[in-house]
């Protein structure tokens, strides 16, 4: 029993979901960033 | 101390939810997240680059 009581199995799967959101999160953050660039660049 | 394996990342990342179990930390985890988006966000517009 792990200290999560997740198994290795369990945990691996809601990682691979973790990563796609993760990502999607970052990717949309970024797309944010360059629209703010376009508009307004801040350097 | 140091006899304890050390993890090779990223390919153990996925050992955090061994410790961290995330049906009880996924929703506090995302809520910092917006309180650090809102604060970077509180910031950038307090120095005036907000539009």
């Amino acid at each position: 029993m792990s200290l999560s009581g997740l198994t290795d199995q369990q945990a691996k799967e809601f990682h691979e979901q973790f990563k796609v959101t993760y990502t999607a999160f970052v990717g949309l953050a970024a797309l944010a960033h360059l629209f703010v660039i376009a508009a307004n660049p801040w350097f | 101390m140091s006899d304890i394996a050390k993890p090779k990342n990223p390919d153990d990342d996925w050992k955090i939810w061994l410790v961290v179990n995330p049906a009880t930390w996924l929703m506090p985890i995302l809520f910092s997240v917006l309180v650090i988006a809102l604060a970077v966000h509180a910031v950038v517009f307090s120095i005036g680059l907000g539009w």
